[in-house]
């Protein structure tokens, strides 16, 4: 599903975050990319939204070169991949409804498909009940279902997800991996950029460590630390449990 | 048609969030655009009134009685003859002094003490039309060399040049207004648009996010800037024509220079007046968007940052 061979990046200025890195990931699977703050997690997640063009190296994103895109077909690459990250990027201006409408209106989707296909992806959220309400009178982790909700709206094959619970508490962080738990099942692909221990250690999915912008390890069902043991895989299967 | 209602929806949010930064933009229009169709409805005035005074006579030529001072009988129609074969000449005609009364009668109709005369005193003259109006002093100092038969030399060709030498400054300094203004209108709507994108950059990185194509993005701020444009033209074309109206009441009682417009002037220019508007508007916002929108594949300036 997501292939990268030989992917360096270097930014303005020299720095390196990308380097020689290669993986492959098939489609259904659940990734955690992990590693320090500056080890390249982001840049992985941006280049294989072709945010940022590669340095050197080819990206493949559902069986097509990302890197020698076109510009204009850019925009089709982003409607088969579904993007969350840490600060939800919800517009204040629009209810939970309107939010998560918004991923296909601007597809030009008709609004006899919207209205089911919206009122679907805030049951599996659970957020059906406050679909009129706006962001900000929203917890953290609803504003972060909100938008994991907007981003499987368009039923996209690949989901990448960057840091989705590093602004919210352990418990709020159960809840929200829970759901992308249920998303992956549906066959959905998904590519998660975390520093958070406990998260990977329970999960217990392929783990891809990143340092200094190089792949240093990855185990197919592993922790966050290579020697760390892992506890039981509580969140597998679950029910979301938060508020 | 949901796409297109939603494009449309989406640029009306845009305005009535920016509604302030959008009023100063659609005065801005609206100004120059005044300003602009102001100085071609003069022009049209001036030229209007100097085409009637060139389609009609030039020179007038008054004529000592015949049979009397020296004139034969005869001596007005061989002048009338020669005046016709000159080369500056278009047309010359005889004008008898029945015509004359009848035309001061007309002129000072309701002026009693001015119609108190003879109408003997009145005299006969010779009116002309020329090729050229620049060539009035030519015939005139042709006229005035004709002693025997003409008494005096009347023109109105030095007013008619000064008008249209007025005119032509309007002319130029209207185009050169136009332009100008033009270009302030059109720096304006980019202005705004910048500033309008500015206020929905997060829209425009989440719609980038989940993959609107860059025309998607595009065309509601588009749709803002012709919107703007259109709108600002519309009223620059009502207020003139609501002031070149009351003008042209206020101006029926002078005679001899008209100050009514035609309407087919005002649905000509008005039309591309509103399609320059609509135009300004749009060149405005692709200005503006060139600038946050070149580089297509980045997603806006709140893309996650660090690594």
């Amino acid at each position: 599903m997501i292939r990268l061979d030989n992917v360096t990046k270097v930014y303005e200025g020299g720095t390196v975050a990308a380097n020689d890195v290669s993986l492959d990931i098939q489609k259904g699977e659940f990734v955690f990319l992990v590693g320090a703050s500056g080890s390249g997690k982001s840049t992985l997640i941006r280049l294989m939204l072709r945010d940022e063009p590669v340095t050197r190296g080819k990206i493949w994103v559902a069986g097509k070169d990302i890197t020698t895109l076109p510009k204009w077909k850019i925009p089709y690459l982003r409607r088969s991949v579904g993007t969350v990250f840490q600060d939800y990027k919800l517009l204040p201006n629009k209810t939970v409804r309107e939010n998560v409408a918004f991923a296909l209106e601007v597809l030009g989707r008709p609004q006899s498909v919207i209205g089911p296909q919206v009122d679907q992806v805030l049951e599996l959220v659970s957020l059906a009940d406050k679909a009129a309400r706006y962001p900000r009178q929203l917890s953290g982790g609803e504003q972060q279902r909100v938008s994991v909700a907007r981003s499987f709206v368009n039923r996209p094959p690949i989901l990448l997800c960057d840091e989705p619970t590093g602004n919210l508490d352990p418990k709020t962080s159960v809840g929200i991996m829970k759901l992308l738990d249920r998303i992956n099942r549906t066959g959905t692909t998904i590519v998660m950029a975390t520093h958070d221990h406990a998260i990977v250690d329970a999960m217990r999915r392929r783990v891809v460590a990143l340092e200094g912008g190089r792949v240093v390890r990855d185990d197919e069902t592993g922790g966050y630390e290579a020697v760390r043991a892992a506890p039981a895989a509580v969140f597998v299967g679950g029910e979301t449990e938060e508020e | 048609m949901s796409r297109i209602l939603f494009l449309l929806k989406e640029a009306m949010i845009s305005l009535r969030r920016n509604i302030l930064i959008v009023v100063g933009a659609i005065l801005a229009v609206f100004i120059s655009l005044s300003l602009a169709l102001g100085a071609l409805v003069v022009n049209e005035i001036l030229r209007l009134n100097t085409v009637a005074w060139q389609q009609g006579v030039h020179v007038i030529a008054f004529l000592n009685d015949e049979g009397g001072s020296g004139v034969p009988i005869g001596a007005h129609d061989q002048l009338l003859q020669e005046v016709m074969g000159w080369e500056e000449v278009e047309s010359a005609f005889y004008f008898d002094k029945t015509q004359a009364w009848e035309e001061y009668q007309e002129l000072f109709a309701g002026q009693q003490e001015l119609l108190d005369i003879s109408p003997t005193i009145l005299p006969a003259s010779i009116r002309i039309e020329l090729v050229d109006i620049e060539l009035h002093s030519s015939v005139r100092f042709r006229l005035e060399q004709q002693t025997a038969s003409v008494r005096q030399v009347a023109t109105a060709a030095e007013s008619i040049e000064q008008l249209q030498s007025l005119s032509n400054v309007l002319n130029v300094l209207g185009l050169g207004m136009a332009i100008v203004l033009g270009v302030a209108a059109v720096v304006l709507i980019a202005n705004t648009i910048r500033l309008a994108i500015y206020a929905r950059r997060d829209e425009v990185s989440i719609m980038k996010l989940v993959g609107a194509s860059n025309w998607f993005i595009r065309v509601p701020f588009l749709l803002e800037g012709m919107i703007e444009g259109l709108v600002g033209a519309a009223l620059a074309v009502f207020a003139v024509w609501v002031g070149t109206s009351n003008l042209a009441k206020a101006g029926e009682d002078f005679a001899l220079f008209r100050l009514e417009v035609s309407q087919q002037f005002f649905f000509r220019w008005g039309f591309l007046f509103l399609v320059f508007g609509a135009l300004a508007g749009v060149i405005g916002s692709m200005l503006g968007l060139s600038k946050y929108l070149r580089d297509a594949d980045g997603t806006g300036p709140d893309v996650p940052t660090g690594f």
